[in-house]
């Protein structure tokens, strides 16, 4: 699911015509001061940043004027709060708090259901999963019918929210399914849903999702990589990206573990079957080698896949070797990654002589894949090593030897580990 | 000669395709692709127009390779990766 940023959601949410804080996303403590000017009242500013408790994290500052302002965002932009940088902050008005509900909606793929559940509660302001399930209503949407105002009262009305709330509760409530369904969003929240002590109701935070597979739907979005991760994209992530954009044959996975790196132990990680390339991991670890990237190509894609992908993985800079984490004895013609890896080690490894490269590849055409890959780079100067399915469950050996021949090679060109 | 399927282009250096007996474009076409490639007058030819070659196509690689160790070498595949090489060159280095 690629997520949207809170000012992203309430610009959304306003369009449905849900009432949000009055306030502007900035950049730099100039703007903030600027915004917190225009606004003219005490602001909240609040980094931008896809993590939640951002309050008791540091990330949510008040000031009562422009000035204060300036100085609090020349604190907040540029700082880390939970291993995130914060790059933008959302100026708003502060608002007088005097009650917070909740406003939710998932999809339940349970065979029951497989609908959007509505879910509505009168203790906002913490994780509704907290929330004691008497004081939480919901019901399913059937998606042809959608969601009708009298659903949407008939949610509050039992939790006892007073009469005089109803309707721009009710209305909230309508805005965000409008939301959720405009948007193809997999999950939509206002928490908290906030009564003001003079008695408006607005957003007071939101957080959405929206299904990878609809991201194309919504350019106006600039969602970068449609693609549920804990930090942005970063500028190798979406190189990686457009391999995959738009094209279904197969997977091609990859994320940076780290933007730059530092230092030594970086591993190029290039596995196939998530779920098996992970213990192939877990075993570099343990002989104090990291990953410099997560790579899954798996699904049978194609060899030109394949073969980009193993291109992206071994030009990152300061990695000290490449593995092919093919710890899963797969149903694919493995001969397509064969022949696509060994493109990429034969435009590569000329670049970088004696270069480390453990290769475990194992399934359906392993034979045929274990001759494509030993012709293949027979004559590449690199330390290459090649294993088939009598390997696969040697996680633990071919870490080792991962980790032997980066020795080598580092030994090679004097490099020394400090 | 060349041709693209969806996401790479095949390029041919005909003159090296003049004396070549084994013909292993093809035959690898053939075994790990659809057969899209086939012998015409001696040389590769595609086995049908531009647009079938995009879409029959598995981009399998397979031409490429099998020319380098059964063939003349008379076969590149360019595979681009958009944004790459300047992602690179701003760290100081190049694809080339």
């Amino acid at each position: 699911m690629a997520r949207l940023y809170e000012y992203q959601g309430k610009q959304l949410l306003k369009a449905a015509k849900v009432p949000i804080p009055q306030g502007e996303v900035a950049t730099t403590p100039q703007e903030v001061a600027r915004i917190a000017e225009k606004i003219g009242k005490p602001v909240a500013i609040k980094a931008q940043i896809w993590a939640g408790g951002r309050g008791k994290a540091g990330g949510i500052k008040f000031a009562n004027n422009p000035g204060e302002a300036e100085t609090v965002a020349k604190d907040l932009l540029g700082s880390v709060i939970k291993n995130l940088m914060v790059e933008k902050v959302l100026v708003e008005e502060k608002l007088e708090i005097d009650k917070e509900y909740y406003v939710g909606i998932i999809i339940d793929a349970s065979r029951e259901v497989r609908a959007p559940i509505v879910m509505f509660s009168t203790e906002g302001g913490v994780d509704i999963e907290s929330v004691p399930s008497d004081k939480i209503s919901q019901v399913p949407i059937d998606v042809i019918r959608g969601l009708r105002l009298f659903d949407a009262l008939n949610l509050a009305v039992p939790l006892k929210v007073p009469t005089k709330f109803l309707p721009s509760v009710a209305q909230a409530i309508l805005g965000l399914f409008q939301t959720f369904k405009g948007f193809n969003c997999r999950t939509a929240e206002i928490n908290p849903l906030v009564i003001t002590k003079d008695g408006k109701i607005l957003a007071g935070d939101c957080r959405m999702a929206i299904d990878d597979s609809s991201v194309f739907r919504h350019p106006e979005l600039g969602i970068e990589v449609a693609r549920e991760a804990p930090t942005p994209p970063t500028e190798l992530d979406k190189v990686a990206w457009q391999i995959e954009e738009g094209d279904l044959r197969g997977t091609c996975y990859i994320a940076q573990m780290v933007p730059e790196i530092v230092g030594l132990n970086y591993v190029g990680y290039h596995g196939i079957g998530g779920g098996g390339a992970i213990l192939g991991v877990d075993a570099l670890n343990r002989q104090g080698l990291k990953i410099a990237n997560y790579a899954d190509t798996s699904g049978n894609p194609t060899a030109a896949k394949v073969y980009r992908a193993a291109k992206v993985i071994i030009n990152q800079p300061g990695i000290e070797g490449y593995m092919l984490g093919g710890f899963i004895v797969a149903n694919q013609e493995q001969w397509h990654h064969a022949h696509g890896v060994v493109k990429a080690l034969r435009e590569e490894l000329p670049k970088r002589p004696g270069f480390p490269c453990v290769i475990l590849l194992c399934g359906n055409k392993e034979k045929e894949s274990m001759e494509i890959l030993k012709e293949g780079t027979a004559d590449l100067p690199g330390r290459i090593e090649i294993y088939g399915s009598d390997k696969v469950y040697e996680t633990e050996f071919l870490a080792k030897r991962m980790k032997a021949l980066i020795l080598e090679y580092r030994k090679e060109r004097g490099i020394k580990e400090e | 000669m060349e041709f693209k399927e969806r996401t790479i282009k095949i390029i041919i250096d005909e003159s090296k395709c003049v004396d070549c007996k084994t013909h292993a474009c093809a035959a690898g076409c053939k075994l790990y692709d659809r057969g899209i490639l086939v012998i015409k007058d001696g040389k590769p030819a595609l086995g049908g127009d531009a647009e079938y070659a995009q879409r029959v196509g598995t981009e399998c690689l397979a031409c490429e390779y099998e020319c380098w160790f059964r063939g003349n070498k008379a076969i590149k595949i360019e595979a681009p990766i958009p944004g790459l090489e300047e992602y690179l060159r701003k760290r100081g280095l190049s694809l080339a």
